[in-house]
């Protein structure tokens, strides 16, 4: 094997194309499922806050299948099992637009939006009972305290967490890859059984990913310093 | 659908038990099971080691563990073990299956996110433990080791068992690398019979669903009994980002 | 103002108010004493229902509070109570003028401008007016409860209780609250305090009241009662006080 060589992939037009592709696809799953996670949260959250102990238990089920069943068996339930009990016309459309990826993100998305939920709540539980107290006091309504004086502090408490879990959103995303979306570690592997260099690809992909995941975090973290309320410690 | 997935349970239990053994490597449940016992075993003391190194004030034990910390939370576990998978034959001139390829990824990936546990257990006991350990004459090493780990390990105990029923549903990607694991002798059975698919991985998933609920709920049993014990005692809060659950990322 | 007629309020097998009849006149100034437990946070807190009660009735302002009332209406009602807590529960995520500033804007629909312009006032009538825009973080705890006592002063409400307001708050700073709370007096507001400052009860308030058990045990005038007081527990309890 030659010697050490990043340009024969940065430089290749073929391969570079293919892992900028990949690293495309690995950001369209990351945001699509971010987006529908965090949607999905905020309603589970609301509905868990309803006075129905059904819808409580029924959340509460949600968030347990999701947080003990591995990401990839659930990736592997929707895409092997759910999809063939799908109507065949559903079926065929599905599998003319991308169902992989489509599937993909619907399991991610839902996967997160269980740890997501928890984190929100766990931020509402933090927040002390005082200030509701004090709120519904001055007369404030249910939705007046929610959005006035709970929700911004809940959110405040939550960011670390979702910070967080909207990383490993962003890692699971080569998950994809076992069910054939070309995303970036699709890509690498690829690239990598034409061009030999594994040690070329690898690096440039971990480069990248850790790139992207530092920058999550330091754009959580500089959220986070914004919202230290003043005076806190 | 009842009787489908009942029927296949009854044909194949013995492959998602144990995988091929005997005319094979032993796989299923049974491989999953030895991958995460080892896994955490061998990640717990590399851990405490790790967290000791990334509070240390040499640079040379800080900016290595800290940047091993960083790499396995940023890149993708998926990532890593290509990364072993290719390397380590490399390293040691010969080849490995995958099962090991499996145990020493998941030995490095766990042993960061568990140093971070360990880390925030041993700042949560706050300074005084090891002020009054010092003011004794203990050592450095002697303080943790007789007085700041054994608390600190205690307290941590659920987290360390979270850490394992995450370690369990790690064990899943060993299927793109062919280790014969319980997800992997699924897709063996859905490859067979092709009509079933939803019924196999919805075996698949009620297996880990049980196994992990399991864990996990003796976890929380276990934090539990752990702050009736602790409680009168002072330990500061944790500041939220090294709280043990904001930690666990779940792949 | 408001009025106590056979409140009776229970917490399991636990009675924590019993027989409660008492009023507050127009104006008047109430102190509420006795021991810890006697029911006094929990009857002030039956006023703006806070804590329900299982029967009798309270009536504010002629206005029934523990009928059944749609949400609005009770919303209503509160706004017109003012509250101040002895943990001062200040919004953090708010400076002091947006604390004070807020509900005005939100519950009763007054103008942003105005509101901020009668926060303004109001904070300075409390002393702080440079604090405006300082977060309950950067304020010491008697500045806290002082913003406190202007949130809920800017809800221009008839009446304000104050749930042992001083009773949080180090020594040092329990002057500057009870001197707005004076203030507050001598401009005719009807108050209800729940309070172990005898000092102040003896200053400004116009009746106590001493409760013990969940029940009123003596009522009268602050000089009568710290003087001469009837009831064997309210003597007891002013002779530890004194210890």
């Amino acid at each position: 094997m030659t010697g050490f060589d990043l340009t024969a992939i940065l430089m290749n037009p073929d391969f570079g194309r293919m892992l900028l592709h990949g690293l495309e696809m690995t950001f369209v799953i990351a945001a699509g499922s971010w987006l529908l996670a965090m949607t999905l949260a905020v309603l589970l959250l609301i509905t868990r806050l309803s006075p129905s102990r059904l819808a409580d238990r029924a959340v509460a089920a949600y968030v347990s299948y999701h947080r003990n069943v591995p990401t990839l068996v659930q990736l592997m339930l929707w895409y092997f099992g759910i999809s063939s009990i799908l109507p065949e016309a559903l079926q065929y459309w599905l599998s003319d637009h991308g169902a992989e990826a489509i599937f993909a993100v619907i399991a991610l998305g839902l996967c997160q939006a269980a740890y997501f939920s928890e984190d929100l709540r766990s931020g509402i539980r933090s927040v002390p009972a005082g200030q509701s107290e004090a709120a519904r006091a001055l007369g404030h309504s249910f939705f007046g305290t929610m959005r006035y004086v709970l929700m911004p502090q809940a959110f405040r408490n939550a960011l670390p967490a979702l910070i967080n879990h909207s990383v490993s959103l962003f890692k699971n995303s080569s998950l994809a890859m076992a069910i054939g979306v070309a995303e970036l570690t699709h890509a690498v592997k690829e690239v990598e059984n034409q061009s030999f260099r594994t040690f070329e690809v690898y690096l440039i992909a971990t480069i990248a990913y850790l790139i992207c995941s530092l920058l999550i975090m330091s754009a959580g973290a500089a959220l986070s310093r914004q919202a230290v309320l003043k005076g806190e410690r | 659908m009842l009787w489908d997935i009942l029927s296949i349970i009854q044909d194949n239990w013995l492959l998602l038990l144990i995988g091929q053994y005997p005319n094979g490597p032993l796989g299923g449940f049974a491989a999953t099971l030895i991958l995460s016992v080892l896994s955490i075993a061998l990640a717990f003391p590399l851990s405490v080691l790790l967290a000791l190194a990334r509070m240390s004030r040499s640079p040379f034990l800080l900016w290595p563990s800290t940047a091993l910390v960083y790499i396995a939370r940023g890149v993708p576990l998926l990532m890593l073990i290509l990364w072993v998978y290719f390397m380590v034959p490399v390293l040691i001139g010969a080849n490995i299956p995958g099962f090991v390829t499996m145990l020493v990824t998941l030995v490095i990936y766990e042993a960061a996110f568990l140093s971070e546990v360990v880390r925030a257990g041993i700042m949560a006991l706050g300074r005084g433990q090891m002020d009054a350990a010092r003011a004794l004459g203990h050592s450095y090493l002697g303080a943790m080791w007789y007085i700041i780990l054994p608390q600190a390990l205690y307290n941590m105990m659920p987290s360390i068992l979270s850490q394992f029923v995450s370690t369990i549903k790690e064990t899943t990607l060993g299927y793109v690398i062919n280790v014969p694991e319980l997800t992997f002798a699924a897709n063996q059975i859905n490859n067979q019979l092709l009509t079933k698919p939803f019924q196999v991985f919805f075996i698949l998933a009620l297996v880990y669903y049980l196994v992990c609920w399991t864990l996990s709920h003796a976890a929380t049993v276990l934090e539990r009994r752990i702050a009736r014990k602790r409680a009168g005692t002072t330990s500061g809060t944790l500041p939220v980002e090294l709280q043990p659950q904001t930690l666990t990322v779940e792949p | 103002m408001i009025r106590f007629s056979n409140v009776n309020k229970n917490y399991g097998s636990f009675q924590a108010l019993v027989d409660i009849n008492a009023d507050v006149a127009r104006s008047e100034v109430v102190v509420v004493c006795g021991p810890s437990g006697s029911g006094k946070s929990t009857l002030i807190r039956t006023v703006n229902r806070l804590e329900e009660i299982q029967s009798g009735s309270i009536l504010f302002d002629g206005q029934d509070v523990h009928a059944k009332m749609r949400s609005k209406e009770l919303n209503h009602l509160r706004s017109r109570i003012g509250f101040v807590f002895q943990s001062f529960n200040l919004f953090p995520h708010l400076s002091a003028l947006e604390n004070v500033a807020l509900s005005p804007v939100t519950v009763n629909g007054v103008k942003r401008e105005v509101a901020r312009e009668k926060a303004l006032q109001l904070l300075d009538r409390v002393g702080l007016a440079a604090k405006a825009g300082s977060y309950p973080g950067q304020l010491s705890g008697g500045q806290q409860q002082r913003v406190a006592i202007a949130r809920a002063l800017a809800m221009e409400p008839p009446a304000m209780l104050f749930d042992e307001p001083t009773s949080a708050l180090d020594p040092e700073m329990v002057g500057e609250v009870l001197a707005v709370m004076k203030a507050l007096a001598a401009d005719g507001m009807t108050m209800m305090c729940v309070t172990h400052e005898m000092g102040f009860a003896r200053e400004v308030a116009d009746r106590v009241w001493f409760m013990d058990g969940g029940r009123i045990l003596e009522e009268a005038d602050p000089e009568s009662f710290f003087s001469r007081p009837q009831h064997p527990r309210a003597q007891r309890f002013l002779s530890d006080l004194r210890h």
